[in-house]
């Protein structure tokens, strides 16, 4: 008791020494030397004290900056600028922030949604826990989207203000029905996390549906304003010819033709299902990111063993979401390249070609960080042996279309290495730095990865299936036709010319995207009530396996950090694509290393954000506070005030 | 002695360390700041060879033709054609057009007639974002007649568009 006292005490002088010395700093900052004569003092009492000479200076200035305020016309400003950063990259950051944490906010609410239903329709209370656990990280997330969307906005309105003022000219009817709708979305995601449990099921399903709805369609007004920059138009058979037109949405000058038109543009709907796939592998990733930490720091084999699985369900999520991703990829590009062919070099060819180096690294990455938790998810169950034999061999398989992703066409040499490739290209590893390598390894990597998948689904599980053999072989032969049809348009590509070449992507993408659905439709009466050969043991996974979740979480925010910055970046000098010019200083495309340190930086604040996010998320699991109760038997509250 | 190293700063080296790789990767590709091109000047009194140098400054800035589409004397496989020698061959790529018929007919209407073996992609140059001027197009022109051929354009020429 007595120690508290000279703690307050002590509290109590330091507070009054800082007044004091404030006050004081105060009083000899305002008051200047004055010299000591007695006609100033004297004249000072009768109001009328001559101005020393610095005096008179500040006063005169005053009265110049005052009088050419008033001089001055009013200018609207076309841009301002933020010091030391730029403004560009102040913007760039916060919509970065925006973005990221958006993706997440909309991509939770559907795997949770559906991991809820799973639940329902199994009867299983697991499950329910499982979407329960998800939905925990919204809360905090969409107040950090609503925080960073509001700075986004003042961020454009202050700094690109004539720019910010010709998209609200284009935009603004959609901007009403945005705000509504972002109403209504923390009204369906509050009482779809508040109300877990005190609804029943079905109402509770349907808030969760409706949640998605609105935030799905917040998205696509946002992803119209945006794709607006990049395509300023639609596709369309205007004279009936039966090949589409451009149909400009703006005239030359920028005003607005139709509203239709810079709604619904080229790039909006590859970029909405983009986005959606990608929001989910992100999302996915980022739950299982969470779960993993909270597995590092469980200290019961019950929750190790939930966070366990709460990881390899995020985790799946993330890998299944990711498979589809490099066709909605393409299916962007390819209509990049339908609307400006010059966009679409300067996206594969020009500029940015070097970006997809890095990209290639960080697609690798992913896709061995995601293989490799698989293969030590297999140690979860007995029987694990079996398959281990087959990881080298996918391992290998991964690693050699990783290496053919990543190697460029021309290659970053010293002038003599030029001299003795005889160009800037080599030899013979440049014919691997072309798209009919790069499409052949891309694809063999998502049908070596759902190879991992399979087998880490039949670990410990055998079929009972009356036809099993038959089915298994079936199975294996799709497989190894896809992987030859991929091998054999990679290989022909190089025999034909550019014109067909290209169009070959498409039988490669459509033979990997038929096996998956094939595979996978023989692979559920295969595997139904199979006979168990061991138990699973959840929360028996090495803790490396975790931190492999955490770097796939990581790998995919810089992945959005990177592919944001060539969605974006890929206008180059222009604020809307061939219609409104970028003026400012910023007018230009900075070099890759720049742009990878700007999404370094982000990436960094974004996880240190995320720290926060998951240790809130985590306070609702903690006990609640409780007065300590004192030897008397009453209750005793902080500070040692007794009730 | 094992040293164990605390989880808390094990996830934060995982993601500095994580960061800092991926920012590396950008450091060592190859570093260049692409800047909007400079503006071309045109005056009326400049020559035929004035414009074909004109013309190779736009093919490689504003005009975009040599960034990333079509290249001069390379073979194998390539995006678009090789112009190297187009300045001879324009001439007999369309019979009823003349060589300059034909070169003009390529860059504002390229989609009017595509060489064999090639897809059809080219965009009007004349066209946003590209925009040249009329003039601008003339000294293109200039250019592509020099490879391989003789250079008649003056900023008189009617193209015809």
């Amino acid at each position: 008791m007595t120690r508290n006292r000279i703690l307050f005490g002590i509290g109590v002088l330091a507070f009054i020494s800082v007044i004091v010395t404030v006050r004081l700093g105060g009083f000899l900052v305002d008051n200047e030397y004055r010299q000591p004569d007695r006609q100033v003092a004297a004249q000072e009492e009768q109001g009328e004290a001559e101005l020393t000479p610095r005096q008179q200076g500040i006063v005169d200035e005053q009265a110049a900056d005052e009088a050419e305020a008033r001089a001055r016309p009013y200018e609207e400003a076309e841009y301002r600028a933020v010091p030391f950063v730029g403004s560009r990259v102040t913007v760039w950051v916060l919509a970065q922030l925006h973005l990221l944490f958006a993706a997440f906010v909309l991509a939770v609410p559907l795997f949770a949604f559906i991991i809820e239903f799973v639940g329902y329709v199994k009867k299983e209370e697991r499950y329910n826990k499982l979407a329960y656990e998800f939905t925990k990280l919204l809360s905090v997330s969409f107040s950090m989207t609503a925080t960073f969307g509001a700075f986004l906005t003042f961020g454009l309105i202050i700094l690109y203000p004539k720019f910010t003022n010709y998209l609200m000219h284009i935009f603004s009817p959609t901007f009403l029905p945005y705000v509504l709708l972002f109403f209504l979305e923390a009204l369906f995601l509050y009482s779809y996390y508040y109300g877990w449990g005190k609804f029943g099921p079905k109402m509770h399903l349907f808030l969760g549906f409706m949640l998605n709805i609105v935030g799905t369609a917040i998205m696509f007004i946002a992803n119209a304003w945006l794709t607006f920059m990049m395509s300023p138009g639609r596709r369309d058979d205007v004279d009936g010819d039966g090949v589409p037109d451009f149909v400009s949405a703006v005239s030359e000058s920028g005003a607005l033709l139709s509203l239709r038109d810079a709604f619904f543009n080229f790039t909006w709907m590859p970029i909405n299902i983009h986005r959606i796939i990608a929001n989910v592998a992100f999302g996915g990733s980022i739950a299982a990111a969470y779960a993993a930490f909270r597995y590092l720091q469980a200290k019961t084999d019950e929750e190790k063993a939930h966070f366990d699985w709460m990881g390899y369900v995020g985790n799946f999520v993330a890998i299944i979401a990711f498979l589809p991703l490099p066709f909605a990829g393409y299916y962007l590009a390819a209509e990049i390249y339908a609307f400006s062919q010059t966009l679409g070099i300067q996206m594969m060819g020009g500029t940015f070609s070097w970006l997809f180096v890095i990209q290639a690294a960080l697609i690798g990455n992913l896709f061995l960080g995601a293989n490799y938790y698989l293969w030590l998810g297999m140690g979860r169950m007995e029987g694990g042996v079996h398959f281990q034999k087959f990881i080298k061999w996918l391992l290998i398989a991964i690693a050699l279309c990783f290496a053919v992703w990543a190697t460029p066409r021309y290659a970053i040499s010293s002038v003599s290495e030029i001299a003795a490739m005889g160009g800037s290209s080599h030899p013979q590893l440049s014919y691997l730095g072309q798209m009919s390598a790069k499409n052949t390894a891309v694809n063999i990597l998502i049908l070596s990865t759902y190879m991992s998948f399979l087998l880490y689904r039949r670990t410990g599980r055998q079929s009972v299936h009356p036809h099993r053999q038959l089915l298994t072989r079936a199975q294996a032969i799709v497989f190894s036709s896809a992987a030859a049809l991929v091998i054999f348009y990679g290989v022909y590509g190089y025999y034909v010319d550019a014109a067909i070449r290209i169009r070959f992507a498409i039988p490669q993408v459509y033979s990997v995207l038929a096996a998956l659905v094939v595979i996978t439709v023989i692979d559920l009466p295969l595997y139904r009530n199979a006979a168990q050969s061991g138990e699973t043991k959840w929360g028996r996974m090495p803790a490396v396996s975790q931190y492999a979740l955490i770097f796939i979480a990581l790998s995919f925010t810089w992945l959005m950090g990177l592919m944001g910055y060539v969605r974006s970046g890929l206008r180059q000098e222009w604020h809307v694509y061939g219609v409104i010019l970028d003026t400012s200083p910023d007018a230009y495309t900075p070099t890759l290393g720049f742009a990878t340190q700007v999404v370094s930086v982000t990436v960094l604040i974004f996880f240190g954000l995320l720290g926060v996010v998951f240790w809130l998320s985590s306070l609702g699991g903690k006990k609640d506070w409780e007065p300590k109760p004192v030897a008397d038997g009453r209750d005793q509250l902080e500070g040692g005030q007794a009730t | 002695m094992k040293l164990s190293v605390p989880m808390p700063l094990r996830l934060v080296l995982l993601v500095l360390g994580t960061t800092a790789f991926y920012m590396y990767l950008g450091q060592i590709v190859p570093q260049k700041e692409a800047h909007p091109p400079p503006p071309v000047l045109i005056s009326a009194e400049m020559t035929t060879e004035d414009l074909v140098a004109v013309g190779a400054e736009l093919a490689s800035g504003k005009g975009q033709c040599l960034v990333g589409c079509h290249t001069v004397g390379q073979s194998g496989p390539l995006r678009y054609p090789d112009l190297d020698g187009i300045g001879a061959r324009a001439a007999t790529q369309i019979e009823e057009l003349s060589g300059l018929e034909y070169l003009a007919q390529s860059l504002y209407e390229p989609a009017a007639f595509i060489v064999p073996g090639f897809a059809d992609g080219m965009q009007a140059i004349d066209q946003p974002p590209i925009s040249l001027s009329e003039d601008e197009m003339k000294a293109v022109i200039a250019w592509l007649q020099s490879l391989g051929g003789t250079p008649t354009v003056t900023l008189d020429t009617d193209l015809g568009y």
